[in-house]
């Protein structure tokens, strides 16, 4: 009996080992709308979890929780064992370089070139100095996003779906242990949404990051999601694969997947 | 009282900032050049024609009175106190304040500072800093050479109804000025400079989501650097006077 309590405990603390972001009964409010009301979700190493709904349901605010752009009013959220709210400017900017975010846009800078982008993180993160290095790391992320061409491109000579390869080709740049894509498809034609979401899968396996996407693209989440939380209202009503959400009974779930 | 409170959080961001390690030449010398060099155009044509038009509206008077030889000094004492540094930083108010705020008011709506905050790169270094500090020096660079240019402005004004030469022009114009008249106005245009670069700066990183919220930033932005400049005019004029009179 001991021993089977004993072999519990050894696999839960395995299993809360592997967490790396772990949001405990977020809240946030802006004035009086209540956004998140109450959210709680793990993500393990080297999983990509989908967050699914409607628009307006909390689902980039809970990501930029995660990445420390809002301050939650209530709740732990704890990333790579962090609590974010407690961490100095100093801890947060640390914890920041292991996380990466894929913003909706891309968010380039658009007065740099495309290698101006992938340098800018470099120079200012990792302090990095030696050119010749520098220029190999940003030709391997470019290749691995598959636009060694752009390199010397400004974003507005790029079209939406280069555009999001180059931000994730940023992301990527600084290898980042954990990241957040918010909406990586929206805006783009079912092909190159099907090359994006293959693309952030074959990533997530080269560098074996942690994932969560936020997306309301049903071919995307069937692609990139080991597991799929669907939000509602401020809350996730529902966890599962995405096999095993397809055959829920609830009509607001099921609503997604027809 | 929020918008206060606002303003003190981001000069303290500001202040730490500049001595943070990795300040950032590059960009501040890129700004330098874009507020500088890419102003002289419009200060130095408006510096001019301030000078000219001055004494062209002042000759004939001075003139009635017997007083025609007063124009140099009464054209430079004006122009080097009052005229060159309040007219060239409510030019560069409109012309540098707008261009910041609705820069970084587009990066703050395109999610580009977001970009560099989650990055951990920072932008209060990169963006903030660089532009006040290039605004703070190149505005009184610019007054400079705008009153310089008012004072060529102000010898053609004279020769198109007199013949002055340029030595006696301006060797009348600087005899009339004291350092009292200079040390202050060029002291003041620094603090319009820094007034507008901040401005330009908080209401663009300040901006709203949404595109409106860009030609708002630009707007409100000339609107409260144009404020500025008046009101640190009025504190500048009563601390000369404490001081010198």
């Amino acid at each position: 009996m001991d021993d089977t309590v004993a072999q519990e405990k050894t696999t839960q603390t395995a299993a809360a080992d592997d967490v790396v972001i772990r949001i405990e009964h977020l809240k946030k409010s802006f004035g009086d709308n209540e956004v998140l009301k109450d959210i709680s979700l793990e993500l393990h190493k080297g999983e990509n979890i989908v967050v699914l709904g409607r628009s307006g349901q909390g689902k980039s605010v809970a990501i930029q929780c995660v990445a420390g752009l809002l301050e939650p009013d209530e709740g732990s959220l704890k990333v790579l064992d962090k609590e974010v709210k407690e961490l100095s400017e100093e801890e947060l900017k640390d914890l920041r370089s292991k996380l990466g975010f894929l913003f909706q846009s891309g968010a380039l800078y658009d007065s740099m070139t495309v290698r101006e982008n992938l340098s800018f993180p470099l120079t200012r993160v990792l302090k990095m100095k030696d050119e010749a290095e520098m220029e190999k790391r940003i030709k391997e992320v470019l290749e691995s996003v598959g636009l060694e061409e752009a390199i010397d491109k400004y974003p507005s000579d790029l079209s939406g779906g280069m555009r999001k390869r180059v931000g994730l080709a940023r992301t990527l740049i600084l290898r980042p242990e954990i990241i957040l894509y918010d909406e990586p498809t929206t805006g783009l034609d079912p092909i190159t949404s099907r090359e994006i979401s293959e693309l952030i899968v074959k990533l997530q396996e080269k560098y074996e990051t942690s994932s969560i996407i936020i997306t309301h693209d049903m071919a995307c989440a069937r692609i990139v999601a080991d597991r799929i939380a669907v939000m509602n209202d401020g809350k996730f009503i529902a966890t599962g694969t995405y096999d095993e959400l397809a055959k829920s009974p609830d009509e607001l779930i099921n609503n997604f997947f027809k | 009282m929020e918008i206060v409170g606002d303003q003190v959080v981001f000069t303290g961001q500001f202040a730490r900032n500049i001595f943070r390690d990795g300040f950032e030449w590059g960009e501040f010398l890129r700004q330098c050049f874009i507020v500088g060099y890419r102003s002289i155009g419009l200060v130095a044509i408006t510096g001019f024609i301030i000078g000219f038009v001055l004494t062209l509206q002042t000759q004939p008077t001075l003139k009635d009175f017997g007083a025609e030889s007063y124009v140099p000094g009464m054209v430079s004492i004006s122009i080097i106190r009052e005229i060159g540094p309040v007219i060239i930083a409510l030019i560069c108010a409109g012309k540098i304040a707008s261009s910041i705020g609705a820069e970084l008011g587009s990066m703050k709506v395109t999610e580009q500072i977001d970009a560099m905050e989650v990055s951990s790169a920072n932008p209060v270094q990169y963006l903030v800093v660089t532009r006040i500090l290039a605004c703070t020096l190149m505005v009184p660079l610019l007054t400079i050479m705008a009153d310089a240019l008012a004072l060529l402005g102000g010898w053609v004004g004279v020769n198109i109804q007199d013949h002055v030469s340029a030595t006696l022009f301006f060797r009348k114009s600087f005899a009339a000025l004291e350092f009292s008249d200079v040390i202050p106005s060029v002291v003041k245009t620094f603090f319009f400079g820094y007034a507008i670069g901040f401005v330009g700066c908080y209401k663009g990183y300040h901006s709203s989501r949404g595109t409106e919220s860009v030609g708002r930033a630009a707007n409100s932005a000339v609107v409260s650097a144009s404020l500025w400049i008046i009101l640190l005019d009025a504190i500048a004029v009563q601390i000369t006077n404490l001081i010198y009179y």
